[in-house]
């Protein structure tokens, strides 16, 4: 065993932990542009993949990692990314989302989480494999010596140089536009520790956080072999695989997200957020269905929307900007069915 | 003080999923007359942080926010129908 996967557990707890108190979770943030027309969760999402994209396009060039971007098959991207974004808005959160709220006790989440699990190995090596393998045989463009596409390689400008120039055309335009209706709230005085440990983040330092981790788990996840950042569903597969089929699937993946589920749980319970808390028995049960889709549309896209929209869009992936579209797409049409249609119960 | 509160309506979204609390929230802020007051007991971190935000937005006032035990809260809110 490769001693460096256990760098998947401070990687893991520093991002449970963030996590948790910057409340990151992509359904919420993609659901709110349209129900609650709130935005600062969206605004998060966008600074970590800023962030990563800096980083990720540095450490390239600099030979610490190299892009690895997941295989456009762009069928299996866009049911997959659809599929799971219907799942996520049932199950009251995206793959972080119930990943942290499973550390902090809600009962909701770890339904999710179940049907996460049971619906992604049936996917993954189960009984909709031949579908799912058929539909991304079906699909598949590469370049033409092979390589997994991203905007760099299909536009052929170097990609350290295409990355650095969206952020910073991004960046520019941010500034430009995001000064005027942003009022820094008169702050009240609390202690730097005060604000890291008993309060929710704010959207910019959530985001920066996020991003930072999500380089340092590129960084250390590389170490050990495997040249992906952040994912969540494959380390509960992975998990689960080695507890029920006698061999061993530890690797630096699962590790890191046993750690991020138990970051969340001590950043809950230092907050004293943490209690166990259930819904009703009929939520509980559209929680697990929505969390069986999220576990098909997981591995049937080739990931969670943290491997496409965290890890794989600041890589440039085409395959991530495909899927991670349909999973906002899905999210909406799920949204709008169950919160926004008009003479809904 | 609090006790002294007149409360006109309760809800109890305790347990439930995002985006519940929110939503129920503001739907009863909106069925109600203005002036009256709604008790909101939530225990979801992310929905404490955004149901007093999003009801000063739609123009209700947040009167107190109060901690009941650990993610538990109490928040009051005066209707202030937008009609």
């Amino acid at each position: 065993m490769n001693p460096l996967i256990f760098t998947g557990i401070p990687v893991g707890l520093a991002f449970g932990f963030a996590l948790q108190r910057g409340r990151f979770c992509m359904n919420s943030a993609f659901r709110d542009i349209i129900v609650l027309k709130d935005y600062d969760l969206l605004k998060s999402v966008g600074v970590a993949i800023l962030v990563s994209m800096i980083g990720f396009a540095i450490m390239d060039k600099t030979g610490v990692i190299s892009i690895s971007p997941v295989t456009f098959w762009w069928g299996a991207n866009m049911l997959g990314g659809f599929i799971f974004g219907i799942g996520m808005v049932l199950a009251g959160g995206c793959a972080s989302g119930i990943t942290y709220r499973f550390g902090e006790g809600m009962v909701g989440a770890m339904s999710a989480v179940v049907g996460l699990i049971f619906f992604g190995l049936m996917t993954s090596v189960g009984v909709f494999k031949p579908f799912v393998d058929t539909v991304r045989g079906a699909t598949t463009i590469t370049t033409a010596d092979g390589a997994n596409l991203t905007l760099a390689n299909v536009f052929g400008i170097p990609h350290y140089i295409l990355a650095l120039a969206i952020a910073g055309v991004v960046l520019i335009l941010w500034a430009v536009f995001a000064k005027k209706g942003e009022s820094t709230k008169g702050e009240e005085s609390a202690s730097l520790r005060e604000r890291i440990f008993k309060r929710g983040w704010g959207w910019r330092s959530t985001g920066v956080v996020i991003g930072l981790i999500g380089i340092a788990a590129f960084t250390a996840s590389a170490s050990t072999g495997r040249m992906y950042p952040l994912s969540i569903t494959g380390g509960y597969l992975s998990t689960t695989k080695t507890l029920i089929m006698g061999q061993n699937f530890m690797t630096w993946l699962p590790i890191m997200l046993l750690s991020t589920i138990v970051g969340a749980f001590l950043a809950a319970l230092i907050a004293g957020e943490f209690k166990l808390r259930a819904p009703a028995p009929k939520t509980l049960i559209q929680c697990f269905l929505g969390g069986c889709l999220m576990g098909f549309g997981a591995e049937c896209g080739g990931g969670c929307n943290i491997t496409h929209i965290l890890s794989g869009v600041p890589q440039l992936s085409l395959s991530s900007i495909l899927n991670g579209a349909f999973i906002i797409f899905g999210c909406w049409a799920a949204a709008w069915f169950m919160f926004l249609r008009p003479g809904r119960a | 003080m609090a006790d002294e509160t007149k409360v006109d309506k309760t809800l109890d979204v305790r347990g439930e999923i995002c985006p519940n609390p929110d939503l129920k929230t503001m739907t009863a802020l909106e069925k109600m007359e203005k002036g009256q007051i709604l008790e909101v007991l939530v225990d979801y971190p992310l929905s404490l942080e955004r149901i007093p935000r999003n009801a000063e937005k739609r123009k209700h006032k947040v009167l107190k926010i109060e901690k009941v035990s650990g993610p538990e809260h109490r928040i009051l809110i005066e209707a202030k129908a937008n009609k």
